[in-house]
């Protein structure tokens, strides 16, 4: 009886998964055409832009615990990259794009190779560090990058109008998203990703069941760095002009964090949602209160309530909520758990009766006083 | 290269490595205690530089003084930061989450300094600036040598709290093994916020020092992180003369680099200390044996 | 209970190895055969090396000096995962199991992966899976195995580690006190089970403070006392040796 009621549950759980996906999916597609200026279409384009660079971080982030602060500097060096070989090789531009995606992976197998080297603070500290050097590099040598002057990225469809250009990237971003989340998925259900989940609870003991967890982060450090890389490039293409301030910024390695934990980091859409949250909010800030500092108060506050109130994110917190308000759900639940107890307790003493009488078998007994 | 303007450098490097010993021994006493990396000490630092800047434009006297204002204010501080904010985190996650609440904190701070003081540079004009005197040669600007001054002293009066005070006795324990420390009947969770707060009050100096020779802006926090924490990683996480000897040798490394480099690409050799360091020992130069014996 | 006569093929063995923090000799000049095929026990009092030992061994330390071998290979100062490939598998002292993942993912984690095609197959595979039950049944936790590994007992944690394990399918088991923590029953209980897979050829190295279970259980108990074996062989002999007594005793 309770395998078919749960089998029941499983598919309505899941009749319910494909109408909210197909209904998500539906209003982000048609964003374009509702939106009422291009104004608004433009700040859609940023937030599916932190939407792909917070769902790349948490390759690193959701699977194996290390939060990276840096990623910042793979997203520049996407963009940087993407530019530089569109202006210095005259590459056509999606051509650069993606070989500026390839690179800037490349380029994070030595730079994840160190890092990785230690856990916990240390790492992140060499996260913010990456981030502060590439903003020196890109600052410093500026007959190469433009400096603080900037770099003009050519466009890449330089006869459409603003608001097709926009509605262009947005959907150029929303496939980028789609192959992101796509390949966050396919890890998650793989042994693969099941490895690096163990890295996260404890990984030493992963490492002691034969997993090789220094491989293991280094592979889905470079993969989240090539996916980043491509949202830096996507944004250069679309926004067309770069700063080493605002491209190698700490900020937008720190919202890629604060939106991925907000929506939580185990779950596939969490950065997503966390993004759309928090992005928007971003954008209205800028809007309401222009230059000011404004965002960056709102920033700090929203990442501190996160991390001392929910830090797996609103995802599972809302779950637990729905679970609480959920009687026939929490009843069952409790029911099994019940029986689940009384089940072992029952088998543990019948064992125990056993054992006494088997004459090989030790007499239970905890006395340790051999020990001392 | 002449010899003298060598000299000059190595002089120079010795007086902001003392600075650097200064701040990184408060990062390292912070990790030490609680495991916590705290990202938002430079805020703090760049936060005492701003009161010591508007004491002294709101009142003209020496911003030193503000001093006797700001060390007790950010002493009592860091007391509740560690009791209300960082005391509230999972134990498993300590590490990674005070990592991200300091950073939330730094955000914060920068963001209000920015509203507050506006995003303008501002800078103390006093009557002795521009005075130098000169040493062996050298010429050292005075402001640099108070800095210095103060710099040494606190660690000084700081190395004297940890060795020879009941305090001191009890935040080392702490450091090195909390829970025998609990056992010999130390109030732990106590002795953290106080160490804590101890951490915040060398933020509080060396801002103030920083305030007589330096240009402020809110975000000047980034600059002065990324050296302190690579400071830390090099001379081993948690050893306080670990980070003293690494803040001096990287200072005077980046003073003397600076004749041939630039003062923009000496920054880098921060952090290419940072990742010889990760590559070649991970736990620190100076870390292990000193580290206890401290 | 008694030892076979025939010479004991060689398991898992070191040669003076040492291992030390800070001036503190944890192991000090090791040298130790461990018996194949039998149940090797490994008792000393708290503080005589014996988990600084089982992680020097399990590559989780590097040793200062000295060899580790396992079958005529050396494999000294190997990272834990290319030990444990090895066929070495072990329990940690405080159970730890991974708690944010249900009972099943933690028993499937330890899968063995051959080459890069199997890691980019979904983790539910049916054969994996029934493998990974049919060692939660062994234990006798296989009703669980939807739980989060957080939410069982202290008891069953224990068991949970030990199916993981078993997963990776080791010749050679290392235990860090089995016994610790847990109630009579399931001392009993685990004092069975490791008899059972023992009779199936797998070895084990046991730490173990609970006196009765190692005298009952073991064919080989090596004593160790600051850092190195000061006497091994039968529990009978072992249990009678003055230098044992003193050990313990601290006379």
């Amino acid at each position: 009886m309770l395998n078919a009621s749960d089998r029941l549950s499983v598919s309505k759980a899941f009749v319910a998964k494909v109408v909210v996906f197909a209904a998500c999916a539906a209003a982000l597609l048609t964003f374009p055409s509702w939106a009422a200026n291009p104004y608004i279409l433009s700040a859609g384009v940023v937030v599916l832009s932190y939407a792909v660079l917070s769902t790349s971080w948490n390759f690193v982030g959701g699977f194996t615990g290390y939060i990276s602060l840096g990623h910042a500097a793979f997203f520049g060096l996407g963009a940087y990259g993407t530019a530089l070989l569109i202006t210095k090789l005259d590459l056509s531009s999606f051509v650069a794009w993606f070989l500026a995606g390839v690179g800037v992976a490349l380029f994070a197998i030595p730079v994840g190779w160190a890092a990785l080297r230690v856990r916990g603070a240390s790492f992140v500290i060499v996260s913010i560090a990456l981030v502060l050097i590439m903003l020196l590099v890109f600052q410093s040598w500026s007959d190469f990058t433009g400096g603080s002057n900037g770099l003009v990225v050519p466009r890449p469809f330089p006869d459409m109008l603003r608001p097709e250009h926009h509605e262009t990237f947005f959907y150029l971003f929303a496939a980028l998203l789609a192959v992101t989340l796509l390949c966050w998925w396919l890890i998650d259900r793989s042994r693969f990703g099941m490895g690096l989940k163990a890295i996260r609870e404890d990984e030493d003991k992963a490492e002691a069941l034969g997993i090789p967890t220094y491989s293991y982060k280094l592979v889905v450090y470079v993969v989240s760095a090539f996916f980043t890389a491509l949202g830096g490039g996507m944004y250069a293409l679309w926004f067309g002009d770069l700063d080493p301030v605002f491209q190698f910024s700490i900020l937008i390695g720190s919202y890629m964090v604060l939106m991925a934990l907000l929506g939580g980091v185990r779950q596939l859409y969490g950065p997503l949602l966390g993004a759309l949250i928090v992005g928007t909010a971003l954008e209205y800030f800028k809007l309401e209160f222009g230059d000011t500092q404004f965002h960056l108060v709102a920033t700090g506050l929203l990442l501190g309530i996160v991390v001392l109130f929910m830090p797996d994110g609103i995802i599972p917190a809302g779950m637990k909520l729905v679970d609480r308000f959920t009687p026939e759900r929490s009843s069952i639940r409790e029911m099994t758990a019940a029986e689940l107890l009384e089940r072992d307790q029952s088998e543990s003493s019948e064992r125990a009766g056993r054992h006494a009488s088997t004459p090989s078998d030790p007499e239970p007994s905890t006395t340790e006083k051999a020990k001392r | 290269m002449d010899g003298s303007l060598l000299f000059q450098s190595l002089v120079l490097g010795i007086l902001l490595g003392g600075l650097y010993a200064l701040l990184a021994a408060g990062l390292t006493l912070y990790f030490g205690i609680m495991r916590v990396v705290m990202i938002a000490h430079s805020a703090f630092l760049i936060l005492a530089a701003y009161l010591a800047w508007w004491f002294h434009r709101e009142t003209g006297i020496d911003p030193l003084l503000s001093l006797f204002v700001t060390v007790p204010l950010f002493f009592a501080v860091g007391v509740l930061m560690q009791r209300l904010l960082v005391a509230r985190l999972r134990p498993v996650t300590l590490t990674m989450m005070s990592v991200l609440l300091t950073f939330a904190i730094a955000l914060t701070i920068e963001g209000l300094l920015g509203f507050v003081f506006s995003g303008t540079q501002r800078r103390i004009q006093l009557g002795y600036s521009g005075e130098s005197i000169e040493v062996f040669g050298a010429h050292v600007a005075v402001v640099k040598l108070i800095t210095f001054g103060l710099a040494a002293a606190s660690l000084a009066a700081l190395y004297v709290i940890m060795k020879y005070t009941k305090f001191g006795q009890s935040l080392r324990a702490t450091i090195q093994h909390k829970e025998a420390a609990q056992l010999v009947g130390i109030k732990t969770d106590r002795v953290a916020g106080y160490g804590f707060g101890l951490g915040l009050a060398t933020a509080a100096i060396g801002g103030t020092a920083l305030s007589l020779d330096a240009t402020i802006y809110p975000s000047l926090h980034w600059h002065w992180i990324g050296p302190l924490m690579a400071i830390i990683v090099v001379g081993g996480l948690g050893s306080i003369p670990g980070a003293a000897i690494a803040a001096m040798v990287l200072g005077i490394g980046q003073s003397l680099l600076q004749i041939p480099m630039g003062t923009t690409w000496a920054q880098t050799i921060f952090y290419v200390a940072l990742f010889a360091t990760l590559m070649l020992r991970p736990q620190g130069f100076f870390g292990g044996r000193l580290a206890q014996r401290f | 209970m008694t030892l076979t006569d025939a010479p004991p093929r060689e398991s898992l063995a070191t040669v003076s190895l040492s291992k030390s923090f800070g001036g503190v000799k944890a192991v000090d000049d090791a040298t130790v055969t461990f018996v194949d095929g039998k149940v090797n026990a490994l008792i000393g009092p708290n503080g005589s090396g014996k988990t600084t030992f089982f992680n020097c061994v399990t590559g989780m330390i590097k040793p200062d000096s000295g060899s580790v071998s396992y079958r005529g290979n050396d494999v000294t100062g190997r990272s834990p995962h290319r030990i444990a490939r090895a066929g070495i598998g072990r329990s940690f002292q405080l159970c730890r199991i991974f708690p944010r993942m249900t009972v099943l993912e933690n028993v499937l984690v330890a899968h063995r992966t051959d080459g890069l095609r199997s890691l980019l197959k979904g983790a539910r595979n049916d054969d994996e899976i029934e493998r990974a039950r049919g060692y939660l049944r062994r234990v006798g936790i296989d009703h669980l195995e939807r739980s989060e590994a957080a939410d069982i007992s202290y008891g069953q944690q224990k068991l949970l580690e030990l199916a993981g394990v078993l997963m990776a399918e080791p010749d050679l088991i290392m235990l860090d006190e089995p016994a610790g923590g847990v109630n009579p029953a399931l001392i009993g209980r685990i004092g069975t089970l490791i008899r059972e897979l023992n009779a199936e050829g797998r070895t084990f190295v046991v730490v173990e403070h609970n006196m009765e279970m190692v005298m009952s259980l073991s064919d080989h108990v090596i004593v160790f006392d600051r850092g190195r074996p000061i006497a091994e062989g039968p529990p009978s002999e072992v249990q009678t040796d003055p230098r044992v007594l003193e050990a313990y005793l601290g006379v």
